[in-house]
Protein backbone atom coordinates (compact mmCIF):
# COMPACT_ATOMS: atom_id res chain seq x y z
CA UNK A 1 0.00 0.00 0.00
CA UNK A 2 1.40 3.15 -1.06
CA UNK A 3 3.05 5.33 2.09
CA UNK A 4 1.36 8.34 1.54
CA UNK A 5 -2.10 6.76 2.14
CA UNK A 6 -1.16 5.10 5.96
CA UNK A 7 -0.90 7.86 7.64
CA UNK A 8 -3.94 9.83 7.14
CA UNK A 9 -5.73 6.39 8.04
CA UNK A 10 -4.27 6.23 11.47
CA UNK A 11 -4.74 9.69 12.69
CA UNK A 12 -8.23 10.04 11.07
CA UNK A 13 -8.79 6.32 13.32
CA UNK A 14 -7.18 7.27 16.23
CA UNK A 15 -8.94 11.29 16.36
CA UNK A 16 -12.49 10.11 15.43
CA UNK A 17 -12.30 7.30 18.31
CA UNK A 18 -10.65 9.68 20.71
CA UNK A 19 -13.65 12.16 20.08
CA UNK A 20 -16.51 10.02 19.84
CA UNK A 21 -15.31 7.97 23.35
CA UNK A 22 -14.15 10.98 25.02
CA UNK A 23 -11.73 8.30 26.42
CA UNK A 24 -7.54 7.27 26.24
CA UNK A 25 -6.97 5.13 23.12
CA UNK A 26 -4.00 3.58 22.95
CA UNK A 27 -2.23 2.90 19.78
CA UNK A 28 -0.26 -0.32 18.95
CA UNK A 29 1.66 -1.04 16.37
CA UNK A 30 0.78 -1.26 12.41
CA UNK A 31 1.50 -3.94 10.26
CA UNK A 32 0.11 -6.05 7.25
CA UNK A 33 -1.72 -9.41 6.96
CA UNK A 34 -2.40 -11.49 3.74
CA UNK A 35 -5.54 -11.38 2.18
CA UNK A 36 -7.16 -13.40 3.76
CA UNK A 37 -8.26 -12.94 7.43
CA UNK A 38 -10.83 -13.75 10.34
CA UNK A 39 -13.19 -10.70 11.30
CA UNK A 40 -13.60 -10.52 14.60
CA UNK A 41 -17.57 -10.19 14.90
CA UNK A 42 -18.97 -7.20 13.92
CA UNK A 43 -17.56 -5.29 10.47
CA UNK A 44 -18.11 -2.50 9.14
CA UNK A 45 -17.46 -2.22 5.39
CA UNK A 46 -16.42 0.92 3.37
CA UNK A 47 -15.98 0.44 -0.32
CA UNK A 48 -13.14 3.26 -1.98
CA UNK A 49 -12.77 3.84 -5.68
CA UNK A 50 -11.34 6.49 -7.77
CA UNK A 51 -7.31 6.27 -8.21
CA UNK A 52 -7.33 3.28 -6.32
CA UNK A 53 -9.47 0.30 -5.68
CA UNK A 54 -10.12 -1.61 -2.16
CA UNK A 55 -12.07 -1.14 1.26
CA UNK A 56 -11.96 -0.06 4.59
CA UNK A 57 -12.91 -2.46 7.39
CA UNK A 58 -13.71 -1.05 10.92
CA UNK A 59 -13.63 -4.85 12.50
CA UNK A 60 -14.59 -5.14 16.20
CA UNK A 61 -15.92 -7.95 18.39
CA UNK A 62 -19.96 -8.10 18.92
CA UNK A 63 -19.03 -6.85 22.90
CA UNK A 64 -16.69 -4.46 22.07
CA UNK A 65 -19.24 -3.16 19.55
CA UNK A 66 -22.17 -2.77 21.85
CA UNK A 67 -19.92 -1.10 24.49
CA UNK A 68 -18.37 1.93 22.07
CA UNK A 69 -22.19 1.87 20.70
CA UNK A 70 -23.31 2.55 24.87
CA UNK A 71 -21.06 5.28 25.50
CA UNK A 72 -21.59 6.97 22.32
CA UNK A 73 -24.85 6.92 22.45
CA UNK A 74 -25.10 7.79 26.65
CA UNK A 75 -27.15 4.63 27.40
CA UNK A 76 -26.88 1.32 28.33
CA UNK A 77 -27.11 -1.07 25.37
CA UNK A 78 -27.41 -5.03 26.30
CA UNK A 79 -27.67 -6.62 22.31
CA UNK A 80 -26.46 -5.84 18.94
CA UNK A 81 -29.74 -4.13 17.78
CA UNK A 82 -30.40 -2.08 14.92
CA UNK A 83 -29.11 1.51 17.04
CA UNK A 84 -25.75 -0.57 18.04
CA UNK A 85 -25.58 -1.44 14.31
CA UNK A 86 -26.31 2.21 13.00
CA UNK A 87 -23.75 3.67 15.37
CA UNK A 88 -20.83 1.54 14.62
CA UNK A 89 -21.67 2.30 11.00
CA UNK A 90 -21.39 5.97 11.76
CA UNK A 91 -18.17 5.52 13.35
CA UNK A 92 -17.02 3.81 9.82
CA UNK A 93 -18.81 6.50 7.70
CA UNK A 94 -16.80 9.10 10.02
CA UNK A 95 -13.33 7.51 10.12
CA UNK A 96 -13.29 6.94 6.75
CA UNK A 97 -14.66 10.13 5.44
CA UNK A 98 -12.09 11.93 7.37
CA UNK A 99 -9.37 9.75 6.03
CA UNK A 100 -10.50 11.01 2.66
CA UNK A 101 -10.63 14.56 3.55
CA UNK A 102 -7.09 14.17 4.27
CA UNK A 103 -6.02 12.38 1.42
CA UNK A 104 -7.95 14.73 -0.32
CA UNK A 105 -5.26 17.82 0.37
CA UNK A 106 -2.59 15.83 -0.02
CA UNK A 107 -4.31 15.33 -3.90
CA UNK A 108 -5.38 11.90 -4.21
CA UNK A 109 -8.65 11.93 -5.22
CA UNK A 110 -11.31 9.01 -3.82
CA UNK A 111 -14.86 8.45 -4.09
CA UNK A 112 -16.70 6.43 -0.82
CA UNK A 113 -19.77 3.96 -1.07
CA UNK A 114 -22.10 3.90 1.52
CA UNK A 115 -20.99 1.65 4.90
CA UNK A 116 -22.41 -1.32 5.11
CA UNK A 117 -22.34 -3.30 8.21
CA UNK A 118 -21.60 -7.33 8.46
CA UNK A 119 -21.92 -9.17 11.96
CA UNK A 120 -21.66 -12.98 12.72
CA UNK A 121 -19.47 -15.48 13.81
CA UNK A 122 -16.38 -16.97 12.66
CA UNK A 123 -15.73 -14.81 8.81
CA UNK A 124 -13.05 -14.39 6.75
CA UNK A 125 -12.20 -11.47 4.65
CA UNK A 126 -10.49 -11.86 1.29
CA UNK A 127 -9.22 -9.58 -1.11
CA UNK A 128 -8.12 -11.14 -4.45
CA UNK A 129 -4.15 -9.64 -4.65
CA UNK A 130 -3.86 -7.40 -1.81
CA UNK A 131 -3.01 -7.47 1.56
CA UNK A 132 -4.45 -5.31 4.37
CA UNK A 133 -2.89 -2.75 6.60
CA UNK A 134 -3.98 -3.20 10.17
CA UNK A 135 -4.31 -0.36 12.94
CA UNK A 136 -4.82 -1.92 15.71
CA UNK A 137 -6.27 0.55 18.47
CA UNK A 138 -6.98 -0.84 22.05
CA UNK A 139 -9.48 1.26 24.84
CA UNK A 140 -11.89 0.38 28.03
CA UNK A 141 -14.17 -1.04 25.37
CA UNK A 142 -11.53 -3.47 23.65
CA UNK A 143 -9.54 -4.13 20.43
CA UNK A 144 -10.67 -2.04 17.50
CA UNK A 145 -8.99 -2.86 14.15
CA UNK A 146 -9.00 -0.49 11.22
CA UNK A 147 -8.29 -2.67 8.21
CA UNK A 148 -7.30 -0.82 5.04
CA UNK A 149 -6.92 -3.00 1.79
CA UNK A 150 -5.98 -0.27 -1.40
CA UNK A 151 -4.20 -0.88 -4.31
CA UNK A 152 -3.54 1.49 -7.30
CA UNK A 153 -5.08 0.84 -10.16
CA UNK A 154 -2.60 -1.18 -12.89
CA UNK B 1 -37.70 -30.72 -34.52
CA UNK B 2 -35.33 -32.64 -32.10
CA UNK B 3 -32.74 -30.84 -33.76
CA UNK B 4 -33.86 -27.11 -32.75
CA UNK B 5 -34.52 -28.95 -28.98
CA UNK B 6 -30.23 -30.06 -28.94
CA UNK B 7 -29.77 -26.54 -30.72
CA UNK B 8 -31.76 -24.64 -27.99
CA UNK B 9 -30.13 -26.97 -24.97
CA UNK B 10 -26.79 -26.26 -26.22
CA UNK B 11 -27.36 -22.78 -26.43
CA UNK B 12 -28.33 -22.25 -23.15
CA UNK B 13 -25.64 -24.58 -21.89
CA UNK B 14 -23.52 -21.62 -23.26
CA UNK B 15 -25.17 -19.10 -22.14
CA UNK B 16 -24.65 -20.15 -18.17
CA UNK B 17 -20.92 -19.98 -18.63
CA UNK B 18 -20.61 -16.23 -20.02
CA UNK B 19 -17.58 -14.89 -18.13
CA UNK B 20 -16.64 -12.42 -20.35
CA UNK B 21 -19.07 -9.63 -21.38
CA UNK B 22 -18.05 -6.81 -24.18
CA UNK B 23 -19.71 -3.58 -25.44
CA UNK B 24 -20.35 -3.76 -29.04
CA UNK B 25 -19.65 -1.09 -31.67
CA UNK B 26 -19.56 -0.46 -35.63
CA UNK B 27 -16.31 0.74 -37.58
CA UNK B 28 -17.30 1.03 -40.57
CA UNK B 29 -19.80 -1.09 -40.94
CA UNK B 30 -17.85 -3.91 -39.49
CA UNK B 31 -18.56 -5.17 -35.78
CA UNK B 32 -16.03 -4.90 -32.70
CA UNK B 33 -15.93 -5.97 -29.18
CA UNK B 34 -13.89 -4.11 -25.91
CA UNK B 35 -14.03 -5.86 -22.78
CA UNK B 36 -16.58 -3.95 -20.77
CA UNK B 37 -14.73 -3.73 -17.54
CA UNK B 38 -12.57 -1.42 -19.47
CA UNK B 39 -15.40 0.63 -20.36
CA UNK B 40 -16.09 3.41 -18.01
CA UNK B 41 -19.70 5.10 -19.45
CA UNK B 42 -20.95 6.03 -23.09
CA UNK B 43 -22.00 8.91 -24.44
CA UNK B 44 -22.96 11.00 -27.13
CA UNK B 45 -21.17 14.52 -27.95
CA UNK B 46 -19.80 17.04 -30.67
CA UNK B 47 -17.78 20.06 -30.66
CA UNK B 48 -14.95 19.04 -29.29
CA UNK B 49 -11.68 21.23 -28.35
CA UNK B 50 -9.14 21.23 -31.02
CA UNK B 51 -5.54 20.49 -29.59
CA UNK B 52 -2.91 22.30 -32.13
CA UNK B 53 -0.16 20.18 -33.67
CA UNK B 54 -2.46 16.90 -31.73
CA UNK B 55 -2.06 13.65 -33.70
CA UNK B 56 -4.40 13.60 -36.30
CA UNK B 57 -6.84 10.70 -34.79
CA UNK B 58 -6.71 12.99 -32.01
CA UNK B 59 -10.36 14.64 -32.24
CA UNK B 60 -9.56 16.86 -29.24
CA UNK B 61 -10.38 16.71 -25.74
CA UNK B 62 -13.57 16.89 -23.77
CA UNK B 63 -14.82 18.16 -20.97
CA UNK B 64 -16.68 15.25 -19.18
CA UNK B 65 -18.28 16.78 -15.95
CA UNK B 66 -15.01 18.34 -14.87
CA UNK B 67 -12.61 15.95 -16.02
CA UNK B 68 -10.63 16.72 -19.55
CA UNK B 69 -10.23 13.86 -21.44
CA UNK B 70 -8.71 13.21 -24.55
CA UNK B 71 -10.87 11.66 -27.33
CA UNK B 72 -9.46 9.73 -29.98
CA UNK B 73 -11.41 8.79 -33.54
CA UNK B 74 -11.16 4.90 -33.67
CA UNK B 75 -12.01 5.63 -37.26
CA UNK B 76 -9.25 8.02 -38.17
CA UNK B 77 -6.65 5.41 -35.95
CA UNK B 78 -7.57 2.44 -37.81
CA UNK B 79 -7.61 3.87 -41.22
CA UNK B 80 -11.36 3.29 -41.44
CA UNK B 81 -12.53 6.39 -42.98
CA UNK B 82 -16.84 5.69 -43.47
CA UNK B 83 -17.35 7.83 -46.65
CA UNK B 84 -20.52 6.91 -46.71
CA UNK B 85 -21.74 8.39 -43.83
CA UNK B 86 -19.68 11.61 -43.71
CA UNK B 87 -21.27 13.10 -40.51
CA UNK B 88 -21.71 17.04 -40.49
CA UNK B 89 -20.12 19.79 -37.98
CA UNK B 90 -22.73 19.66 -35.88
CA UNK B 91 -23.59 16.09 -35.34
CA UNK B 92 -23.66 14.04 -32.16
CA UNK B 93 -20.31 11.36 -31.83
CA UNK B 94 -20.77 8.78 -30.55
CA UNK B 95 -18.61 7.58 -27.09
CA UNK B 96 -17.12 5.02 -25.48
CA UNK B 97 -15.54 6.30 -22.29
CA UNK B 98 -12.31 3.90 -21.23
CA UNK B 99 -11.19 3.92 -18.17
CA UNK B 100 -7.54 2.34 -18.96
CA UNK B 101 -4.33 2.00 -16.57
CA UNK B 102 -5.41 5.27 -14.56
CA UNK B 103 -6.28 7.54 -17.13
CA UNK B 104 -9.56 8.07 -18.73
CA UNK B 105 -10.11 8.59 -22.95
CA UNK B 106 -13.05 8.63 -25.03
CA UNK B 107 -12.88 6.42 -28.15
CA UNK B 108 -15.02 7.53 -31.24
CA UNK B 109 -16.86 5.22 -33.24
CA UNK B 110 -19.63 4.73 -35.91
CA UNK B 111 -22.22 3.27 -33.45
CA UNK B 112 -22.67 1.73 -30.56
CA UNK B 113 -24.65 -1.59 -30.33
CA UNK B 114 -25.14 -3.52 -27.68
CA UNK B 115 -23.08 -5.74 -24.47
CA UNK B 116 -22.74 -9.48 -25.51
CA UNK B 117 -21.85 -11.79 -23.04
CA UNK B 118 -19.95 -14.97 -24.20
CA UNK B 119 -17.37 -17.45 -22.74
CA UNK B 120 -14.45 -16.33 -22.79
CA UNK B 121 -13.39 -19.92 -24.22
CA UNK B 122 -15.04 -19.06 -26.93
CA UNK B 123 -12.70 -16.60 -28.30
CA UNK B 124 -10.33 -17.28 -30.95
CA UNK B 125 -7.08 -16.12 -31.03
CA UNK B 126 -6.60 -13.42 -33.70
CA UNK B 127 -6.02 -14.76 -37.30
CA UNK B 128 -2.93 -12.87 -39.44
CA UNK B 129 -4.71 -12.44 -42.30
CA UNK B 130 -6.62 -9.53 -40.71
CA UNK B 131 -5.87 -6.61 -42.72
CA UNK B 132 -7.33 -3.55 -41.24
CA UNK B 133 -6.50 -3.54 -37.93
CA UNK B 134 -2.90 -4.31 -37.03
CA UNK B 135 -2.91 -7.50 -35.44
CA UNK B 136 -1.25 -6.63 -31.96
CA UNK B 137 -4.10 -4.66 -31.32
CA UNK B 138 -6.68 -7.83 -31.18
CA UNK B 139 -7.30 -9.95 -28.66
CA UNK B 140 -9.24 -12.34 -30.23
CA UNK B 141 -12.48 -13.21 -31.97
CA UNK B 142 -15.48 -14.70 -31.27
CA UNK B 143 -18.94 -15.31 -32.93
CA UNK B 144 -22.09 -14.49 -31.43
CA UNK B 145 -25.25 -14.77 -32.73
CA UNK B 146 -24.24 -15.07 -36.33
CA UNK B 147 -21.79 -12.08 -35.80
CA UNK B 148 -18.15 -11.80 -35.66
CA UNK B 149 -16.88 -9.93 -33.26
CA UNK B 150 -13.36 -8.69 -33.09
CA UNK B 151 -12.05 -7.81 -29.94
CA UNK B 152 -10.02 -5.22 -29.51
CA UNK B 153 -7.04 -4.80 -26.76
CA UNK B 154 -7.91 -1.41 -25.62
CA UNK B 155 -4.83 -1.63 -23.04
CA UNK B 156 -2.60 -2.13 -25.95
CA UNK B 157 -3.69 0.33 -27.90
CA UNK B 158 -3.23 3.57 -26.08
CA UNK B 159 -0.81 1.65 -23.64
CA UNK B 160 2.11 3.31 -25.52
CA UNK B 161 2.86 6.60 -26.06
CA UNK B 162 3.37 6.18 -30.17
CA UNK B 163 1.10 2.84 -30.95
CA UNK B 164 1.63 2.93 -34.55
CA UNK B 165 5.83 2.94 -33.88
CA UNK B 166 5.73 0.73 -30.82
CA UNK B 167 8.14 -1.91 -31.44
CA UNK B 168 6.30 -5.56 -32.28
CA UNK B 169 7.04 -7.32 -28.67
CA UNK B 170 5.19 -10.78 -28.62
CA UNK B 171 3.97 -11.11 -25.27
CA UNK B 172 3.41 -14.72 -25.58
CA UNK B 173 6.33 -17.13 -25.00
CA UNK B 174 7.99 -18.58 -27.81
CA UNK B 175 9.07 -21.99 -25.21
CA UNK B 176 7.40 -22.72 -21.88
CA UNK B 177 9.20 -20.29 -19.22
CA UNK B 178 11.81 -22.95 -17.27
CA UNK B 179 10.30 -24.16 -13.72
CA UNK B 180 11.28 -21.95 -10.91
CA UNK B 181 12.46 -24.78 -8.88
CA UNK B 182 15.40 -25.76 -11.27
CA UNK B 183 17.72 -28.64 -9.65
CA UNK B 184 19.94 -25.77 -8.95
CA UNK B 185 20.24 -26.96 -5.11
CA UNK B 186 20.84 -30.68 -5.91
CA UNK B 187 23.12 -30.06 -8.08
CA UNK B 188 25.38 -28.65 -6.21
CA UNK B 189 25.05 -30.90 -3.60
CA UNK B 190 27.89 -33.36 -5.06
CA UNK B 191 29.73 -30.25 -5.02
CA UNK B 192 29.78 -29.95 -1.89
CA UNK B 193 29.78 -33.61 -0.28
CA UNK B 194 33.41 -34.64 -0.76
CA UNK B 195 34.54 -31.89 1.75
CA UNK B 196 34.94 -32.67 5.15
CA UNK B 197 31.86 -33.42 7.07
CA UNK B 198 32.90 -31.50 10.18
CA UNK B 199 32.54 -28.16 7.75
CA UNK B 200 29.80 -29.15 6.57
CA UNK B 201 28.19 -29.32 10.19
CA UNK B 202 29.94 -26.06 10.97
CA UNK B 203 28.45 -23.93 7.96
CA UNK B 204 25.03 -25.58 9.00
CA UNK B 205 25.47 -23.96 11.89
CA UNK B 206 26.08 -20.76 10.77
CA UNK B 207 23.78 -20.92 8.26
CA UNK B 208 20.72 -21.65 11.25
CA UNK B 209 22.27 -18.83 13.14
CA UNK B 210 22.16 -16.58 10.34
CA UNK B 211 18.45 -17.05 10.23
CA UNK B 212 18.44 -16.72 14.06
CA UNK B 213 19.89 -13.64 14.01
CA UNK B 214 19.05 -11.73 11.15
CA UNK B 215 16.82 -14.40 9.20
CA UNK B 216 18.98 -14.39 6.72
CA UNK B 217 18.22 -17.88 4.64
CA UNK B 218 21.29 -19.24 2.89
CA UNK B 219 19.85 -20.84 -0.45
CA UNK B 220 21.33 -21.22 -3.82
CA UNK B 221 20.86 -17.72 -4.08
CA UNK B 222 24.26 -16.69 -1.82
CA UNK B 223 25.20 -20.64 -1.10
CA UNK B 224 28.56 -19.34 -3.27
CA UNK B 225 28.97 -16.63 -1.12
CA UNK B 226 28.50 -18.61 2.48
CA UNK B 227 30.99 -21.16 1.18
CA UNK B 228 33.45 -18.92 -0.09
CA UNK B 229 33.03 -16.70 2.92
CA UNK B 230 33.27 -19.70 5.48
CA UNK B 231 36.58 -20.14 4.36
CA UNK B 232 37.98 -16.87 4.92
CA UNK B 233 35.88 -16.54 8.34
CA UNK B 234 37.78 -19.59 9.31
CA UNK B 235 41.07 -18.65 8.47
CA UNK B 236 40.38 -15.42 10.73
CA UNK B 237 38.75 -16.82 13.85
CA UNK B 238 41.03 -20.22 13.51
CA UNK B 239 38.56 -22.66 15.94
CA UNK B 240 36.01 -19.88 17.36
CA UNK B 241 34.13 -20.62 13.77
CA UNK B 242 30.86 -20.30 15.84
CA UNK B 243 28.67 -17.37 15.64
CA UNK B 244 27.06 -16.81 19.37
CA UNK B 245 25.46 -13.60 19.05
CA UNK B 246 23.86 -11.24 16.85
CA UNK B 247 27.41 -9.00 16.76
CA UNK B 248 29.04 -12.40 15.16
CA UNK B 249 26.45 -12.87 13.05
CA UNK B 250 26.28 -9.14 11.94
CA UNK B 251 30.63 -9.53 11.40
CA UNK B 252 30.10 -12.67 9.03
CA UNK B 253 27.26 -10.85 7.02
CA UNK B 254 29.00 -7.46 6.73
CA UNK B 255 31.09 -8.29 3.34
CA UNK B 256 27.58 -9.82 1.64
CA UNK B 257 26.20 -6.20 1.12
CA UNK B 258 26.47 -4.99 -2.34
CA UNK B 259 27.66 -1.58 -3.05
CA UNK B 260 25.87 1.51 -2.21
CA UNK B 261 23.59 -0.24 -0.06
CA UNK B 262 21.13 2.61 2.03
CA UNK B 263 22.90 5.37 0.07
CA UNK B 264 22.73 6.71 -3.48
CA UNK B 265 24.65 5.13 -6.12
CA UNK B 266 27.57 6.91 -7.23
CA UNK B 267 27.91 7.60 -10.64
CA UNK B 268 30.43 5.18 -11.99
CA UNK B 269 28.19 2.54 -10.97
CA UNK B 270 25.40 4.59 -12.27
CA UNK B 271 27.22 4.25 -15.87
CA UNK B 272 28.23 0.26 -15.16
CA UNK B 273 24.04 -0.65 -14.69
CA UNK B 274 22.91 1.98 -17.55
CA UNK B 275 24.86 0.20 -19.84
CA UNK B 276 22.43 -3.05 -19.59
CA UNK B 277 19.32 -0.50 -20.41
CA UNK B 278 17.71 -1.05 -23.94
CA UNK B 279 19.21 1.49 -26.27
CA UNK B 280 15.75 2.83 -27.45
CA UNK B 281 12.68 2.11 -25.90
CA UNK B 282 9.00 4.40 -25.93
CA UNK B 283 6.35 3.87 -23.90
CA UNK B 284 6.18 2.52 -20.67
CA UNK B 285 9.17 1.59 -18.53
CA UNK B 286 8.04 -0.49 -15.45
CA UNK B 287 10.14 -1.05 -12.71
CA UNK B 288 10.19 -3.33 -9.94
CA UNK B 289 12.16 -2.21 -7.16
CA UNK B 290 11.46 -4.72 -3.47
CA UNK B 291 13.41 -3.91 -0.14
CA UNK B 292 13.69 -0.41 -1.26
CA UNK B 293 14.42 0.84 2.49
CA UNK B 294 14.66 4.63 2.56
CA UNK B 295 14.46 4.95 -0.99
CA UNK B 296 17.85 5.84 -1.94
CA UNK B 297 18.31 3.46 -4.62
CA UNK B 298 14.80 3.95 -5.94
CA UNK B 299 15.57 7.63 -6.30
CA UNK B 300 19.41 5.98 -8.24
CA UNK B 301 17.33 3.79 -10.26
CA UNK B 302 14.92 6.68 -10.85
CA UNK B 303 17.48 9.23 -12.05
CA UNK B 304 19.65 6.85 -14.03
CA UNK B 305 16.75 5.53 -16.28
CA UNK B 306 15.05 9.18 -16.64
CA UNK B 307 18.69 10.70 -17.73
CA UNK B 308 19.37 7.03 -19.85
CA UNK B 309 15.76 7.09 -21.40
CA UNK B 310 14.20 10.22 -21.15
CA UNK B 311 11.25 9.51 -23.47
CA UNK B 312 10.31 6.84 -21.73
CA UNK B 313 7.57 7.05 -19.55
CA UNK B 314 9.11 5.39 -16.70
CA UNK B 315 6.93 3.71 -13.38
CA UNK B 316 9.16 2.27 -10.12
CA UNK B 317 7.48 0.49 -7.97
CA UNK B 318 9.68 0.60 -4.27
CA UNK B 319 8.28 -1.82 -1.63
CA UNK B 320 9.50 -1.90 1.64
CA UNK B 321 8.12 -3.98 5.01
CA UNK B 322 9.90 -1.61 6.83
CA UNK B 323 7.24 0.99 8.01
CA UNK B 324 9.18 3.88 9.30
CA UNK B 325 12.17 3.66 6.40
CA UNK B 326 9.86 3.65 3.35
CA UNK B 327 7.50 6.29 5.38
CA UNK B 328 10.41 8.37 5.06
CA UNK B 329 11.15 7.76 1.56
CA UNK B 330 8.90 9.52 -0.49
CA UNK B 331 10.38 12.94 1.33
CA UNK B 332 13.90 12.16 1.34
CA UNK B 333 15.63 14.92 1.82
CA UNK B 334 19.68 15.19 0.86
CA UNK B 335 22.44 17.16 2.08
CA UNK B 336 24.26 20.01 -0.10
CA UNK B 337 27.30 17.85 -0.97
CA UNK B 338 27.39 17.54 -4.75
CA UNK B 339 26.37 14.56 -6.11
CA UNK B 340 27.11 14.68 -9.58
CA UNK B 341 26.10 13.16 -12.93
CA UNK B 342 23.06 12.56 -12.96
CA UNK B 343 21.56 13.38 -9.61
CA UNK B 344 22.47 17.09 -9.98
CA UNK B 345 19.80 17.97 -12.71
CA UNK B 346 17.23 16.15 -11.02
CA UNK B 347 17.55 18.11 -7.48
CA UNK B 348 15.55 21.30 -6.46
CA UNK B 349 15.94 23.25 -3.44
CA UNK B 350 13.14 23.36 -0.40
CA UNK B 351 12.85 24.86 2.61
CA UNK B 352 14.09 21.68 4.30
CA UNK B 353 17.23 20.72 2.13
CA UNK B 354 17.44 19.49 -1.45
CA UNK B 355 15.06 17.09 -2.88
CA UNK B 356 13.86 15.21 -6.00
CA UNK B 357 12.44 17.06 -8.58
CA UNK B 358 8.48 16.04 -9.09
CA UNK B 359 9.39 13.94 -12.32
CA UNK B 360 10.90 11.77 -10.13
CA UNK B 361 8.78 11.53 -7.41
CA UNK B 362 6.27 10.95 -9.62
CA UNK B 363 8.16 8.20 -11.32
CA UNK B 364 8.56 6.08 -7.91
CA UNK B 365 5.69 4.75 -6.26
CA UNK B 366 6.48 3.71 -2.50
CA UNK B 367 4.50 1.27 -1.13
CA UNK B 368 4.45 -0.39 2.58
CA UNK B 369 4.35 -4.07 1.22
CA UNK B 370 5.50 -7.72 2.18
CA UNK B 371 6.44 -9.27 -0.71
CA UNK B 372 6.02 -12.83 0.87
CA UNK B 373 2.16 -11.94 0.41
CA UNK B 374 0.66 -11.73 -3.11
CA UNK B 375 3.03 -9.19 -5.40
CA UNK B 376 0.36 -7.35 -7.65
CA UNK B 377 2.37 -5.86 -10.43
CA UNK B 378 2.13 -4.76 -13.70
CA UNK B 379 4.32 -6.38 -16.94
CA UNK B 380 8.25 -5.38 -15.83
CA UNK B 381 10.87 -3.83 -17.86
CA UNK B 382 13.66 -4.31 -14.83
CA UNK B 383 13.94 -5.39 -11.42
CA UNK B 384 16.57 -4.50 -8.35
CA UNK B 385 16.50 -6.41 -6.38
CA UNK B 386 19.80 -5.78 -4.03
CA UNK B 387 20.43 -8.03 -1.16
CA UNK B 388 16.73 -8.75 -0.52
CA UNK B 389 15.69 -12.12 -1.59
CA UNK B 390 18.59 -13.37 1.09
CA UNK B 391 16.50 -12.19 3.93
CA UNK B 392 13.46 -14.52 2.54
CA UNK B 393 12.81 -18.04 3.41
CA UNK B 394 13.47 -20.02 0.50
CA UNK B 395 9.95 -21.13 -0.28
CA UNK B 396 9.38 -17.23 -0.55
CA UNK B 397 12.33 -16.68 -2.65
CA UNK B 398 10.95 -19.13 -4.93
CA UNK B 399 8.08 -17.93 -5.18
CA UNK B 400 9.26 -14.56 -5.67
CA UNK B 401 11.05 -15.79 -9.16
CA UNK B 402 7.60 -17.40 -9.91
CA UNK B 403 6.55 -13.63 -10.46
CA UNK B 404 9.16 -12.93 -12.28
CA UNK B 405 8.67 -15.63 -14.64
CA UNK B 406 5.30 -14.13 -14.60
CA UNK B 407 5.88 -10.36 -15.20
CA UNK B 408 9.05 -9.19 -16.25
CA UNK B 409 9.13 -9.20 -19.83
CA UNK B 410 11.32 -11.48 -22.02
CA UNK B 411 14.93 -9.75 -22.33
CA UNK B 412 14.04 -7.75 -19.04
CA UNK B 413 16.94 -7.00 -16.64
CA UNK B 414 17.50 -8.44 -13.12
CA UNK B 415 19.87 -6.57 -10.63
CA UNK B 416 20.69 -9.15 -8.25
CA UNK B 417 23.00 -7.96 -4.52
CA UNK B 418 26.57 -8.54 -5.70
CA UNK B 419 26.79 -12.02 -3.76
CA UNK B 420 23.12 -13.22 -5.08
CA UNK B 421 22.43 -15.30 -8.15
CA UNK B 422 18.38 -16.16 -9.04
CA UNK B 423 17.47 -19.87 -8.02
CA UNK B 424 16.47 -20.40 -11.90
CA UNK B 425 19.67 -19.87 -13.69
CA UNK B 426 19.15 -21.58 -16.88
CA UNK B 427 16.03 -19.24 -17.30
CA UNK B 428 18.57 -16.22 -17.40
CA UNK B 429 21.61 -14.78 -19.17
CA UNK B 430 24.07 -13.73 -17.55
CA UNK B 431 25.57 -10.00 -18.99
CA UNK B 432 28.50 -8.40 -17.11
CA UNK B 433 30.10 -4.86 -17.20
CA UNK B 434 33.49 -4.52 -15.30
CA UNK B 435 32.21 -6.28 -12.00
CA UNK B 436 28.61 -5.62 -12.23
CA UNK B 437 26.34 -8.43 -13.32
CA UNK B 438 22.96 -8.47 -14.33
CA UNK B 439 20.26 -11.29 -15.30
CA UNK B 440 18.41 -11.00 -18.16
CA UNK B 441 15.47 -12.82 -18.99
CA UNK B 442 15.54 -15.56 -21.82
Amino acid sequence: MRVEYINPFVESAFSIMQEVLQAHIDRKDLYLKKTSQPVMGVAALVGLAGDVEGRVLIDMSRDTAIKIASTMNGEELTELDDLVKATITELANMITAQAVTKLFELGFKFDLTPPSIITGDNMQVSNADVEALIVPLEMEQGLVEINVAIRERM
Amino acid sequence: MEQTAVKKHKEQAEQSRIDFKMVTFSLAGKDYGIDIMKVKEISKASKFTFVPNAAPFVKGVYNLRGDIISVIDLRVFFNLLNESEETAENDLENMIILRLDGHVIAVVVDTIDKVVGIASENVQPPHPLFGDINIKYISGVVENEGRLYVILDMERIFGTEEPTEAPERSERKAAPPAPAEAPKAAGKAPKAAPAASEENIDIGFIEETLVTFLSFYSSPVNREWIIRRFATWKSQRGDDVQLTNRQDAEAFIAPFSSPFSGTLWNPDYIGKVASFLPKSQKGNFNVWNPGCGGGHESYSVACMIKKALPEVHLRIIAHDNDLIRVSTAPGLVLGENPLGDPFEEFLTKSTKGRQFKKVIKDAVLFEYHDISHENTLPKLDMVVMRDTISYLSPDKQISVFTVLDDVLKPGGILLLGTNEEPVNPDAWEKVENAGVVVYKKK
